[in-house]
């Protein structure tokens, strides 16, 4: 009973998320990757809403990206949880967002999480996305590369999805990632600290203070400070920067 | 004295510091699927699966605590694994490691484990059990190594404020020491006249020194999921440090666990991630019980003085001499404690376990129901009458 309700919610939301994207033809950013997505999702909200507006751009809350996760993000709705009643409302109101709902984002910035082979045609039976952005291809395990194979996989079914007039975001310093570059359609544009990243940073130092480093892209280069720790948020900002000079 | 209690039928127990409540439902569900999708088998990257401990470092942002998940994060097998696996990897033998007086019994045992030496900081009872930076400042020695301290604090449900915080900073800089940060109870602090935020935190401030980016070469943070999420059994917490100490703590956290137990890692996630309701119902009934056990000690002013905890789930009342005397033939907490078990069936901790300056005072634990609440009281006013 329980798989068939499951069942039956995926089904719907799926049908109505196609329904509002269908009607309101959103940009859509999707960022898959093994870690960071929510980081990177994070830093190019901001960026984006700064140049285009808090109205005019929306990310998964929560970050909702799975088969019923990313239909809820898209939507914008809670989840039900394990309440039938919460979930009754739930569709309720998917329905009404999907039919009625005036107000939408131009542009929809969203994670897609990827954990076994068919999830990313599952997504992709949804989105259309045409901004793709792949963080990394990493294992939580010891001896597990085969998993990561799959993993790589899927990511490179949504780098293949991206068409011609759109672009596709790699981690250059990532092997697996690299490597879909042969997929890709749409404009390819790396990002790293490795030499030959499109988008790169250089001289990175850590003090009490966060982290600085040098970024150059299109020519240009310029002095970054970010008052956290970690590559991941060197990666995000980088990849926020590309993004926003994308749209 | 849980042993002890253990072998007396019909003993209700005010002693060990465990919650009344099973995991919360989201949580053990989500524990159940990683093992259905076969998650859970195999040994986890040593620090922990990555989706966690990313997981741990956006909870933290928002707590203002800034950690990368990559390098300074370790997934550990109980605060207790943190701890010991630190102390084994800053202390030469012999080292010192400043522990406030009262504080957690297994600190004592985790720094002799590392073959250092526990030294004890008389916390002052008359301000509320407050640190005494000079006391702590006297006792620095060339060997000293580290302070390492719970906050809120455990047995007194203390909570140390920002400025003797800052003092602590300012003293392990000038000393070039580590502190250690056992943030086990963050999320219990109870105030009288507000209640908690929708998400169970109190309003209440409860500084960490995991915010003071000045000291983050030298910090070590600790939480535990055991009492904010009742999951005791599923040993499970974590560290955040500076990598380069990270480094060296995680060659001896694989050589003591390899991993921490990796269901409880999903499971610990799911807490992070879905668990806040059931934190703040939580929270809502720790308060209720701590009202209710002072309001019950406030009856045993004959036996009993105490300060009414901020935070955590314990009380530790003083016992009056009077009492001690007439019940403990030796005047020692340890045997008030032991007559208190065998005559009233009410298991308690003696102060004295938790230090020194716990001497003469007894630790009750609200963690329990309030019906053992309620009867462990009526048996020691019977008993006290």
């Amino acid at each position: 009973m329980k798989k068939f309700l499951k069942s039956f919610i995926q089904y719907y939301l799926k049908l109505l998320t196609k329904l509002v994207l269908w009607r309101h033809k959103p940009f859509i950013v999707a960022i898959a990757g093994s870690t960071g997505k929510t980081t990177v999702k994070e830093y190019i909200l901001k960026f984006l809403r700064e140049k285009h507006g808090e109205e005019e751009v929306r990310g998964n809350p929560k970050s909702y990206n799975t088969e019923i996760g990313l239909p809820l993000a898209i939507l914008y709705l809670d989840s039900g949880e394990s309440s039938a009643a919460k979930w009754i409302k739930v569709l309720v109101q998917a329905k009404m967002r999907a039919l009625f709902g005036r107000k939408f984002p131009e542009k929809l910035v969203l994670e897609l999480g990827v954990e076994e082979k068919g999830d990313m045609k599952k997504l992709l039976e949804m989105v259309r996305p045409n901004v793709a952005i792949i963080t990394n291809v990493e294992g939580s395990y010891t001896y597990s590369n085969s998993s990561l194979e799959i993993i790589q996989n899927e990511l490179r079914q949504l780098v293949s999805e991206i068409p011609e007039g759109g672009y596709i975001v790699l981690n250059n310093d990532d092997e697996r990632v690299r490597e879909l570059k042969g997929s890709a359609k749409g404009k390819v544009i790396t990002y790293g600290f490795e030499e030959g990243a499109d988008a790169r940073a250089t001289d990175s130092k850590t003090d009490a203070e966060g982290q600085t480093f040098n970024f150059s892209f299109q020519g240009k280069s310029e002095p970054v400070r970010i008052k956290k720790y970690g590559r991941h948020f060197v990666y995000a900002w980088i990849i926020a920067k590309v993004v926003k000079s994308i749209l | 004295m849980e042993l002890r209690a253990s072998r007396i039928p019909g003993v209700v127990s005010l002693a060990q510091g465990v919650p009344s409540f099973d995991t919360p439902e989201p949580i053990k569900r989500r524990a159940i699927e990683a093992i259905e999708q076969g998650k859970v088998a195999k040994y986890s990257l040593s620090p922990g699966i990555l989706e966690f401990r990313e997981t741990i470092a956006h909870y933290l942002e928002k707590e203002n605590k800034f950690f990368d998940f990559e390098t300074e994060i370790i997934a550990t097998a109980g605060s207790i694994e943190a701890i010991t696996a630190t102390l084994l990897a800053i202390l030469e033998p012999g080292d010192e490691v400043l522990i406030p007086d009262p504080t957690y019994t297994s600190y004592q045992s985790a720094i002799k484990v590392a073959r250092g030496t526990p030294i004890f900081v008389p916390l002052d009872e008359e301000k509320g059990w407050a640190f005494d930076i000079d006391k702590f400042e006297k006792l620095i020695t060339p060997r000293t190594r580290a302070f390492l301290f719970c906050n809120p604090n455990n047995p007194t449900g203390t909570i140390f404020s920002r400025n003797q915080l800052h003092a602590l900073a300012q003293l392990a800089i000038k000393h070039n020491l580590y502190i250690f940060s056992d943030e086990v109870y963050k999320d219990f602090v109870f105030e009288d006249n507000g209640g908690s935020t929708s998400t169970g935190r109190s309003n209440l401030p409860l500084y960490s020194l995991a915010e003071l980016r000045g000291i983050r070469d030298r910090l070590i943070y600790i939480f535990s999921f055991s009492k904010a999420y009742a999951m005791t059994g599923w040993r499970i917490a974590y560290l955040a440090t500076h990598q380069e100490l990270a480094k060296k703590i995680l060659a001896v956290h694989d050589a003591l666990v390899t991993c921490a137990p990796v269901v409880s890692q999903y499971a610990a996630l799911a807490a992070l991630e879905m668990a806040d309701s059931e934190l703040a119902k939580y929270h809502q009934i720790y308060k209720k019980r701590r009202d209710l056990i002072c309001r019950r000690l406030d009856k045993l002013t004959k036996v009993f003085s105490y300060q009414k905890p901020d935070s955590a789930y314990f009380v530790f009342p003083r016992i009056k001499d009077e009492y001690l005397k007439k019940i403990s033939t030796d005047g020692g907490s340890w045997q008030f404690a032991i007559e208190l078990l065998e005559k009233a069936r009410v298991a308690t901790v003696p102060g004295a376990a938790f230090g020194p300056s716990g001497e003469n005072h007894i630790r009750m634990c609200f963690g329990r129901s309030e019906e053992d609440i309620n009867l462990a009281f009526d048996r020691m006013e019977k008993y006290f009458s």
